[in-house]
């Protein structure tokens, strides 16, 4: 197979020598170019068709962002942002992702691993996962309005077998893609929703407060950064802070949400199976569980404790997945009731009350 | 744990992060007048930011905890929500002194210390308005009628797209409307989508423009002076790989190889060697009549040339590498003396030799300085004799030749030939007879006479006497010469002339006795032939005129080969008028030889710290000839500070 082909935008000299270094180590990846600019970046995709492509945020002559949206309107390619991971520049690191930037990473490599070979290895991974895990066929639907479009997979799996009328409680976990996955189907509901919604988004801790604040200002319903001993209110969304785990605990009757601190050994933090089990213990019956874009199978485990007991279970669907991953975890684990696609799950997410 | 200061990855970072600090530097002077210019503030921000995000690669905390401050003031400046005032000014040039002292921790191989909190908390009150829009998200109530805030399109428009496909080609060109889209029936529905066809036109065009678009493409890293290694710029193409590569575009991958400065410096050496071997093949083959020969030693004279110019291309520099530095000192010098003072500078991309960049540092912050503090009058002074409260200095840089000349004017004051006489003899240098008779350039050039001070004051900037004539000192160590001339009211004008390069210099061959000495080419003024009954005896001097000036003159013979007695005196003599600092003395030679090119050979151990010597290099028909240092020579044998 060749290589990935990246691209590498950034106005910093320093900087493109150490991307280059890193991807240059990595057999899967070739470099074959750079662009010191967002202008420059999008002659280079334009002239180079790149794979995917490592842009920065800070740049003079144009900004990242807007040169994301222009190359996601014109020529679709799987972006990776390689932006400051604090609370200030969350704002800039979710505009990229609404601008169709697929994913993000830090530009301090210490933020993802104290090994920085491990971190760079990261990198590379995640680079390769993007270009060979986003297929074009979704990217350039990004630019037309989203054809809904029912997978081969649903019907496959069971029929809408369990009951939604005795739901209580909407649980929502997902992954790269999320963030603006989950403002597109949350901005579809009304302000009196009438469940409250956990939602589990794998993000750095530095992000989750200006997540759960740039949500609540988009939508109707409101959503709240978890924190612990909050009780669940029908229309309002917690969203699970970064770095920590988010659990159900109290009594069916009377819910309270539990933060713990995030384990050293934990791959995910916040993880969707750990949320996903302690709400097992707690209503599993009552509950609906939502697996949307990501890469990985996190959530699968935690889903199949769920539907044992009762709960139902929708997974995305490939075409509006930006990575099928997780959904895809769950539809062959045969575990989802409903596959729909990003713009179906809000549609049906309305029609629950 | 030390930082190993060897480590290539700490090298880049400080090559690139010297650059934008020094940029940021003239940036916050250029801010200071126009505290509006976002383009300024961006760029202000970006550079913070980029140094942050190199320091925190390399876990140099202090560093990033300092840029991470400096970047979200300026993330709110740039937003506009506070303006820059004086007081913010002082404080983030403060910074940038701190940075610049952690840089200096980082290249000598230590961790930076932190900034000094109190500077950080300071920074950190310029924040506090943006701290009230706290990011804490209370749970509300569910409004009922929330806003939808969401972005109603990622997708540009059209007109957006044109704007910034023309923009790709080069700003404001009107000419680059394309016809495929004008003609173009606006359709109806939503207008996210042109046609291929309409697209593929932009694009067309855009490929069509290739030219203007490599003008975006950024010059090689520019060479540091600080740092002890030159990135040299090489294009290379990264990988060929024919199949994968649709357009030639990859090609712009553009790379640099650092290489040790001493490196350098060996291979000039080895050139200089090269260019002597040259000298002395041209010397051999003008006694050989073969054809073919002479035709080899030819090329290889030309192909030396070459090379000699090639090496001497990877040792340049820009001398904004020095000049940059001198807004920041003036904005600072006029700000302590309640001056105004609007500094111009000219030709800031002129090449020259590193070392030579390096040594010109100090001599020209002096001047610099001396032009603020003697040179530009008080706001009202300027007023009252009718010129406007703002003083100019000019700083210009540019090639003449094989030299560069530096000039600094100012529309000051200017120098009163008079007053400098007067206090030439005050300071008992010389007596009132001998002050009369110099001449304005001579009497402005006393400045650079050792405790000649114009300033009854002493202060910090200049008046101790010192400097300037450690400036000249240090000017005619590179072998340049200083001229001055100044307007009483009009102002000054320092013309300094070095040559583009140490290593290699042309030199004028002469014989005095049966030796053959080179004097330094730059230095040399003019050469006649010279009646020596014409000559007449001043105060004990013989001086000669020459177009109405009158020129010390010395038998170079009488210092230097004084055991030859010449057999014969000959009533004609050859005399070389050279410049020495800002004074012309004539030279009695007895054979002129010619121009020849020589690399400076340091002096063997025996002859080391001979008075007058600058060195020795090995001439065209294998002599050895000894180069002279004319400053020193007067110095040591004429009895006169020059």
């Amino acid at each position: 197979m060749s290589p990935v082909r990246v691209l590498i935008v950034d106005d910093s000299e320093f900087f493109c020598r150490r991307i280059s270094e890193i991807i240059t180590s990595d057999p899967r990846l070739e470099l074959v170019g750079l662009a010191h600019d967002g202008q420059q970046a999008i002659e280079q995709v334009i002239n180079l068709k790149p794979d995917v492509i490592s842009m920065d945020i800070e740049m003079p002559v144009m900004d990242g962002i807007s040169a994301v949206r222009i190359i996601m309107s014109r020529y679709p390619t799987p972006i990776l942002m390689l932006s400051t991971w604090t609370t200030e520049h969350a704002k800039t690191t979710f505009e990229a992702l609404e601008a169709g930037a697929i994913d993000y990473m830090p530009k301090r490599f210490q933020d993802i691993s104290s090994d920085k070979n491990m971190a760079q290895q990261q990198l590379c991974q995640r680079l390769y996962d993007l270009a060979i895990h986003s297929p074009k066929k979704y990217l350039s639907r990004l630019a037309s309005p989203a054809s809904v479009q029912v997978s081969d997979l649903t019907k496959s799996t069971a029929a809408n077998r369990s009951n939604l009328d005795n739901i209580s409680l909407v649980a929502i976990g997902t992954s790269t893609g999320g963030p603006v996955a989950l403002q597109k189907i949350l901005v579809q509901l009304p302000a009196n929703f009438p469940y409250p919604i956990l939602l589990i988004q794998h993000m750095p801790a530095a992000f989750t407060p200006s997540f759960a604040k740039r949500l609540n200002m988009q939508c109707q319903i409101t959503i709240k950064h978890a924190v612990d001993g909050d009780k669940l209110y029908p229309g309002i969304a917690y969203l699970a802070p970064g770095g920590m785990q988010m659990l159900l605990k109290g009594t069916k009757d009377s819910p309270i949400i539990e933060i713990q601190a995030g384990q050293a050994g934990q791959t995910y933090k916040p993880s969707i199976d750990l949320t996903l089990e302690s709400i097992s213990k707690l209503c599993p019956a009552q509950t609906l569980a939502i697996i949307l874009t990501g890469m990985g199978a996190d959530g699968r485990e935690g889903c199949k404790k769920l539907r044992l007991l009762g709960a139902s279970i929708w997974a995305q669907d490939k075409q509006s997945s930006t990575i099928y991953g997780m959904p895809m975890a769950i539809a062959k684990a045969g575990l989802a009731d409903k596959i729909l696609s990003m713009t179906d799950i809000g549609h049906h997410l309305v029609r629950l009350r | 744990m030390p930082l190993d200061s060897e480590d290539e990855i700490l090298q880049d970072f400080l090559v690139e992060a010297d650059e934008i600090l020094e940029g940021l530097n003239e940036q916050l002077v250029e801010l200071e007048s126009q505290p509006q210019n976002s383009e300024l503030l961006n760029s202000i921000f970006r550079g913070f930011h980029t140094i942050k995000g190199g320091a925190g690669f390399l876990n140099l905390d202090a560093m990033v905890a300092l840029c991470h401050k400096g970047e979200d003031v300026f993330n709110i400046l740039r937003q506009g929500d506070r303006v820059v005032d004086a007081e913010m000014m002082d404080t983030f040039l403060k910074v940038i002194d701190i940075l610049n002292a952690m840089f200096e921790e980082t290249k000598s191989g230590q961790f930076p210390s932190p900034a000094d909190p109190a500077t950080l908390s300071h920074l950190g009150t310029y924040l506090e308005s943006e701290d009230a829009v706290a990011v804490v998200v209370t749970p509300e109530p569910a409004a009922l009628s929330k806003p939808n805030q969401v972005p109603d399109s990622e997708d540009i428009t059209d007109d957006e797209f044109e704007a910034l496909l023309n923009q790709l080609h080069g700003d404001g060109a009107p000419g680059i409307k394309i016809p495929a889209l004008e003609k173009a029936p606006v359709s109806p529905k939503s207008n996210d989508d042109i046609t291929e066809e309409e697209f593929e036109a932009l694009l067309d065009e855009l490929q069509g423009k290739k030219k203007a678009a490599a003008a975006l493409v950024p010059e090689p890293t520019p060479i540091m002076a600080d740092s002890e290694v030159l990135p040299v710029a090489v294009t290379t193409i990264a990988k060929v790989d024919l199949a994968a590569k649709p357009a030639p575009a990859a090609k712009q991958t553009e790379t640099s190889v650092r290489v040790d400065t001493a490196r350098l410096d060996d291979i000039m050496n080895m050139v200089g060697e090269l260019v002597l071997v040259r000298n002395r093949i041209t010397t051999l083959e003008g006694t050989n009549d073969n054809e073919e020969m002479a035709k080899a030693v030819n090329n290889l004279a030309a192909v030396t040339a070459d090379l000699q110019n090639a090496v001497m291309k990877t040792r340049m520099q820009p001398i904004k590498k020095v000049f940059g530095r001198f807004p920041r000192v003036v904005r600072d010098l006029a700000r302590s003396l309640k001056k105004d003072i609007n500094l111009e500078l000219q030709g800031e991309e002129t090449d020259l030799d590193k070392n030579l960049v390096e040594a010109l540092a100090d001599p020209l912050i002096h001047l610099i300085r001396n032009a603020v503090d003697h040179g530009i009058e008080m706001p009202n002074v300027r007023e009252k004799a009718g010129k406007s409260r703002q003083g100019q200095i000019v700083l210009s840089a540019a090639q003449e030749g094989d030299h560069i000349l530096l000039t600094i004017s100012d529309d000051g004051a200017g120098m009163d030939a008079n007053i400098l006489r007067q206090k030439a003899v005050e300071k008992g240098m010389m007596d009132e007879e001998a002050a009369l008779r110099l001449n304005d350039s001579e009497s402005y050039a006393l400045i650079f006479a050792p405790g000649f001070s114009m300033k009854e004051k002493i202060s910090d900037i200049s008046g101790r006497g010192v400097g300037m004539d450690v400036v000249k000192t240090s000017i005619s160590k590179l072998n340049g010469i200083i001229e001055i001339t100044s307007e009483i009211g009009i102002g000054t004008t320092l013309s300094i002339k070095v040559p583009l390069t140490l290593a290699i210099m042309p030199t004028l061959m002469v014989m005095l006795g049966n030796q053959i000495f080179a004097f330094p080419l730059v230095n040399v003024h003019e050469i006649f032939h010279l009646d020596l009954t014409k000559t007449n005896l001043v105060d004990g001097q013989r001086t000669i005129m020459v177009r109405q000036k009158t020129l010390p003159l010395f038998y170079l013979r009488k210092w230097l080969a004084s055991t030859f007695i010449p057999s014969d005196k000959p009533e004609i003599e050859h005399v070389v008028i050279v410049n020495v600092g800002t004074q012309r003395v004539g030279f009695v030679v007895d054979q002129l030889i010619g121009q020849e090119e020589v690399v400076i050979k340091p002096l063997g151990a025996l002859l080391q710290g001979t008075k007058g010597l600058a060195g020795a290099t090995i001439t065209g028909d294998g002599h050895i000839s000894l180069i002279l240092d004319f400053p020193e020579l007067m110095n040591t044998y004429a009895n006169r500070g020059y």
